[in-house]
């Protein structure tokens, strides 16, 4: 009888044990970037966190405004393409979901160099940071639309009802009601976009135009030609900080539901 | 009777439901998946046929199919070397996931906080390949753990093993994802019922469990495997020459330094062919869709 005890809470151990060992594996490769990049000669210190904000500064704001203005015109996409997929009967409608979220099962390789060539040859975008924006909204499209789609199938249609039959125009019904009760979906979609975009580099290492550089990109580029670097490693650090960050606010908020069906399970 | 059919009447008029809102509402995403998704797709399937860099040449494109042959010959160790690195960090995924998967489903309170936690993969293959760079080197990070399993960290670094390793831990939290969402479909009455009726523990995996979960765990392994094909940073910065041939990195050599416009493009075609084929069987497998 004891001993039977005894060998389940074993397993249990052993079970937690296995997350929490898994878990740590996860994290290795940040933990190691976070405590080299505290690492100076002869101690520890912060001045390579000046570099961040000192050099790198300009890598962050360009990917800052790049994120931006990538998830605002993906928000202004989205909206209207969920809505249209959600609440009409017409035929056709899984095939042009798929054909929306193919960018999902591009290889960012693909998508890059297929990109960097159109813009070459046919749309003259290549110096331009307009391209780059463009190049992360269709990538990150799926991930904002899916969790829209998701908090829209959610919400019965009477409210909407409700609220043209009480005499509220079309746009009111979408900036006062509709808007507010997808509130969590549209968050997810901001969200997922923005923790992507902010850490693209591979697609912007194919499309960036010359003098362009956001901090990801960057991060490459000094790993490649200037090898090991405690201050990149700072950067790095630093981009992976910025996302937790937002995940974790997010998590806290609206919980993990709307996240199902996209990257983040 | 009468105020309901009124009522549905009603209900029906308020949307707007003519076909031209439909298309007023998905105009805008169409035209960006064209322009910047279908086009360029179309276009490098049309490049992959022309020789080099004459697709800019004054004279016109030069149509050829030397970039196919040159792929299923020169080139063939690349695409081989590709399907190697996808395929056993799959293996690997699905060697330590499917546990994963299984204790987190049925004995871990705490899911929330797993999951934040295997956010951090997710956040590009390039800091988990610079991060084991930072831990394999020698004086690193791990090093004396490293010492007392017996492995040299400089010997791992630039080959095989760490470059798998890399990868997988990537695309793990999708295997443990698809897993994890067919186990938790499955009722634990039947592994107890299972138990109850003699069966030992391995019986009841090989029998009740696995059985029941395959779409989950085959829809996993397409998914890592679809994206492993991709893999971009992890060959480059761990790798050494060998893994270093894997497409998505030849493709960047040939066509952003070397501008062989017509071999990128076709590297490009047979990856996007790799990696569509796969998801595509994936979705097969995973359930039903968004929209019905």
């Amino acid at each position: 009888m004891n001993l039977a005890r005894l060998r389940r809470h074993l397993a249990d151990l052993i079970s937690h044990a296995y997350i929490w060992g898994c878990l740590l594996i996860f994290v290795t490769p940040f933990l190691a970037l976070l405590s080299y990049s505290f690492e100076k000669v002869g101690g520890v210190s912060l001045v390579n966190y000046e570099y961040v904000f000192g050099s790198f500064m300009d890598n962050l704001l360009t990917s800052v405004r790049v994120s931006g203005a990538a998830v605002l015109i993906n928000l202004l996409i989205s909206l209207p393409a969920a809505y249209g997929l959600v609440r009409y009967r017409y035929p056709a409608k899984g095939f042009i979901l798929s054909a929306l979220t193919l960018p999902l099962y591009t290889p960012a390789a693909v998508l890059g160099l297929s990109l960097v060539l159109t813009y070459n040859f046919t749309y003259k975008l290549t110096t331009s940071i307009w391209g780059l924006v463009f190049a992360m909204v269709v990538g990150t499209f799926p991930l904002m639309v899916v969790p829209i789609v998701v908090a829209l199938k959610d919400l019965p249609q009477v409210f909407e009802e409700a609220s043209l039959s009480l005499g509220a125009t079309r746009w009111q019904t979408y900036w006062r009601i509709v808007f507010p009760l997808i509130g969590p979906g549209i968050s997810a979609g901001i969200l997922l976009s923005f923790v992507i975009v902010f850490n693209e580099y591979l697609v912007t290492l194919f499309v960036s135009p010359p003098g362009v550089t956001t901090a990801p990109l960057r991060v490459f580029n000094l790993v490649r030609t200037a090898g090991l670097l405690n201050t990149t490693a700072a950067l790095a650090a630093t981009l992976q900080i910025i996302s937790f960050i937002a995940v974790l606010i997010f998590f806290r908020l609206f919980g993990t539901r709307y996240l199902k069906g996209t990257y983040l399970i | 009777m009468h105020g309901l059919r009124r009522l549905s009447a009603l209900s029906g008029g308020l949307l707007p439901s003519s076909r031209l809102w439909i298309v007023a509402f998905l105009l805008p995403a169409a035209l960006m998946a064209v322009l910047f998704l279908y086009y360029p797709l179309i276009f490098i399937v049309r490049m992959s046929f022309t020789e080099k860099d004459t697709f800019l040449s004054p004279g016109g494109p030069l149509y050829t199919i030397t970039n196919y042959l040159d792929l299923t010959g020169r080139y063939a160790p690349n695409i081989l070397v590709t399907i190697k690195l996808a395929g056993l960090a799959t293996l690997v995924d699905l060697a330590f996931g499917f546990p994963f998967a299984y204790i987190l489903i049925r004995k871990v309170r705490y899911r929330d906080l797993v999951r934040a936690i295997m956010v951090f993969p997710m956040f590009g293959a390039l800091y988990i390949a610079f991060g084991m760079r930072f831990v394999l080197l020698p004086g690193g990070f791990l090093t004396p753990i490293l010492q007392l399993l017996g492995v040299e960290g400089a010997q791992v670094l630039y080959g095989l093993p760490s470059t798998v390793f890399a990868m997988a831990i990537f695309t793990f939290p999708f295997m443990v994802m698809n897993i994890g969402a067919a186990l938790s479909n499955l009722d634990p009455m039947l592994e107890e019922a299972a138990t109850c009726l003699g069966a030992r523990p391995w019986q009841t995996l090989a029998r009740v469990i696995l059985p029941l979960v395959r779409s989950g765990v085959i829809a996993g392994c397409l998914v890592c495997f679809g994206w492993n094909v991709g893999a971009f940073a992890e060959p480059l910065l761990l790798g050494s020459l060998e893994e270093q041939r894997s497409l998505a990195w030849t493709l960047y050599q040939r066509g952003v330094v070397q501008l062989d416009y017509g071999l990128s493009a076709t590297m490009g075609v047979v990856l996007l062919a790799l990696a569509f084929s796969v998801n595509y069987l994936s979705l097969r497998y995973s359930r039903g869709g968004l929209v019905e």
